[in-house]
């Protein structure tokens, strides 16, 4: 069950042997996902945690098959790893680390594209499917049949954390990543979520700024015949210090709470008002 | 939410000295900081000039904040003035003197990134000098975009197409598309999030230059630009959002009675938005970032302190933290740390939930801090105190 992966999903850690990457690879392992290899250029040859690590992914990829990829490298060596991993013919990629720049983001998602490889973050918590594997750090998870998806960190850990206190299990909880540019996006995960037939209802955390809200409700409109329930960070922040006229004219003065909010009401979306409220909402969805 | 500091801002004076090196013409002009130094830009220039404010808001000049002098003593005239008037919030303290220019025509360039399709976007438009947004929703069809392929860069035919969509044609178009596609170098080297050219003017004498021009870059890419990185701080007005940057938290300053700090910024704008439901009013948006050491609450903690110790419409502190990888108990020490130096003069509840939780609870409360399991009960807590 779940989506994008699962317990039989083969993992290598770019970025194995830096604090959070180390730290990480222990808990992962722990949840019982599958660990095949970890890469750190010029640690090659030694292992960690009884894994053993490789100079490149091209090298773990001749000894070690593996699906997925997920990256704790540090912020300017992010772009080279993921193209590294694109181009050994990863299938699914999270990049966990935050601050990667923007331009390296978008030639990310040019080659991922290109390659065909789909992937979440930068600036991800992880996608974890409860019970098989985690990827990351979201761990307020039990199993179920709600499926979650976030723009957030934390805010995802509490939202899930509140499912999982009110007995609401998930199939498989995600964060996209909070960043502007960021791989998989709304609109792709509820297509998934509405092709897995364990999950039973959809929950979005979304937050201000971008316009994947407003565009995921168009697609629940056409497409998403499950329950969905929404929660909307940012309601009371002040207009963000406008950056520009060029900016805007993209979004056409989309991307506020009142517009993402409006939008996924009008396509059927039922949305709370605090966090707390979720649980309640998806209960009345599956009644 | 993101803080002022997640984009760099240039000033449009900084903004054309970049164009300028990539060979794109800009009217003759100097900056001035007091009327002395406009009198010398005045003579320098010796012909009809404008007067335009240094700040880092649009909507400049509909708010006085671009004046025209055609002598040297009206231009000290105007100047006086301008540096006396804050415009759009912002106090003015350099004014870039330039030559007036001919107008025949405006054109609008621009390159951004299209967040929706994750690629890079040039605009340019038949009409410049006004708000692009404004030809977007009245005209839409004076607009052209071109999404270029970043791994491979822009072709000079594909710029050239799209400046012939905007109505160019002879040496105009050649020139157009030369700066169109200088433009889309600029952001590329410089990691800009945004830059535009809006008027892109041609003159009665046929020549095309860049009126005025708007640059951001972006913060997460500064580590590429040190000579950007360092003017970065003094982008910051507020004292205490400056600090923020220094500190490398991410501060907002608000105004409201209760201050509120958390760890990432979908979860802190939750709780701002829950404090506000239930009948508080934020004061401030502090954000720890991802990673929490000790060090890092710490520098947060004491940051929090300080709005809640210089601004006294502040009557509680709010604070709530997830933990999804190093254990909570961990960094109680810096919360301890901070509080032997400072001791807060008003109420702290917290919300402290994840790995350690319980534990770090526990410590904090013995340590006089009231902790609650859950963000629901801290918010009905701190609102409690405030009534």
């Amino acid at each position: 069950m779940g989506i994008l992966v699962s317990k039989d999903t083969r993992v290598i850690v770019q970025g194995i042997t830096g604090r959070l990457g180390a730290l990480q690879t222990k808990m992962m392992l722990e949840y019982g996902t599958k660990i095949v290899a970890g890469v750190t250029p010029g640690k090659g040859g030694g292992t960690i945690f009884g894994i053993p690590i490789y100079d490149s992914v091209e090298e773990a990829l001749s000894e070690h098959e593996a699906e997925a990829s997920i990256l704790y490298v540090p912020a300017p060596f992010v772009k080279e790893a993921a193209f590294e991993a694109i181009e050994a013919g990863i299938k699914f990629m999270v990049i966990i680390t935050d601050w990667v720049p923007v331009h390296d983001a978008l030639e990310i998602k040019a080659l991922a594209n290109e390659k065909g490889t789909l992937y979440i973050g930068p600036n991800t918590p992880g996608i974890t499917i409860p019970g098989e594997i985690k990827l990351g750090m979201i761990h307020t998870v039990t199993p179920g049949n709600i499926g979650v998806v976030s723009r957030s960190g934390t805010l995802t850990a509490e939202v899930t954390n509140l499912l999982t206190s009110a007995g609401l299990g998930q199939s498989a909880v995600l964060g996209l990543g909070g960043d502007p540019v960021v791989g998989l996006r709304l609109k792709d995960v509820l297509k998934l979520f509405e092709e897995d037939e364990h999950t039973k209802a959809i929950v979005i955390i979304g937050e201000i700024g971008g316009t994947m809200e407003e565009e995921a409700a168009e697609y629940i409109e056409k497409y998403v015949s499950k329950p969905v329930v929404a929660f909307i960070a940012g309601k009371s922040a002040p207009p963000e210090k406008k950056m520009g006229h060029a900016g805007a004219i993209i979004t056409g003065g989309r991307g506020t709470a009142e517009s993402k909010i409006n939008a996924l009401k009008e396509a059927g979306v039922k949305v709370a008002e605090t966090p707390w409220e979720v649980p309640t909402l998806v209960k009345e969805c599956l009644k | 939410m993101r803080a002022g500091g997640a984009r760099m801002r240039l000033y449009e004076y900084e903004a054309k000295a970049i164009l300028k090196k990539f060979g794109i013409a800009v009217p003759q002009g100097r900056l001035a900081h007091n009327t002395r130094e406009v009198r010398e830009a005045f003579v320098e220039i010796n012909r009809p000039v404008a007067l335009k404010a240094q700040i880092l808001a649009g909507g400049r000049g509909k708010a006085g904040g671009i004046r025209f002098a055609r002598d040297v003593d009206e231009a000290e005239k105007e100047a006086t003035q301008l540096f006396g008037t804050p415009i759009r919030g912002f106090k003015v303290d350099k004014i870039l003197v330039e030559e007036r220019l001919n107008i025949a025509r405006e054109l609008y360039l621009g390159v951004t990134i299209d967040r929706e399709k994750g690629s890079p976007i040039m605009i340019a438009s038949s009409e410049g000098g006004i708000e692009i947004e404004e030809v977007a929703a009245k005209s839409p069809e004076k607009i052209a975009t071109l999404h270029p392929n970043i791994l491979r860069g822009v072709r000079e035919y594909e710029v050239r197409k799209l400046i012939k969509r905007i109505g160019l044609g002879g040496d105009a178009l050649s020139e157009a598309t030369r700066i169109a596609w200088r433009l889309y170098q600029i952001f590329r080297a410089y990691d800009a999030e945004l830059v535009e050219i809006n008027p892109l003017v041609v003159t009665a004498e046929g020549k095309i230059v860049a009126a005025d021009a708007r640059m951001s870059v972006d913060d997460h890419a500064l580590f590429r630009h040190p000579e950007l990185e360092a003017l970065r701080l003094e982008r910051f007005e507020d004292p205490l959002e400056r600090e923020g940057q220094v500190r490398g938290v991410n501060f907002v300053n608000l105004k409201g009675n209760i201050a509120i700090m958390g760890n990432g910024a979908g979860l802190v704008m939750a709780l701002l938005d829950a404090v506000k439901i239930a009948g508080g009013q934020p004061a401030c948006f502090l954000d720890t970032g991802g990673g929490l050491s000790v060090d890092r609450v710490e520098r947060s903690l004491d940051l929090l302190l300080m709005k809640a110790d210089s601004d006294p419409d502040v009557k509680a502190i709010f604070f709530a933290f997830w933990f999804m990888i190093s254990p909570a108990e961990e960094v109680t020490k810096g919360f301890l740390n901070v509080l032997a130096k400072r001791k807060p003069k008003i109420p702290m509840v917290g919300v402290i939930q994840g790995v350690g939780a319980e534990r770090a609870v526990e410590i904090l409360n013995n340590a006089g801090i009231k902790c609650y399991p859950t963000i629901r009960e801290g918010i009905n807590a701190v609102l409690e105190l405030i009534r």
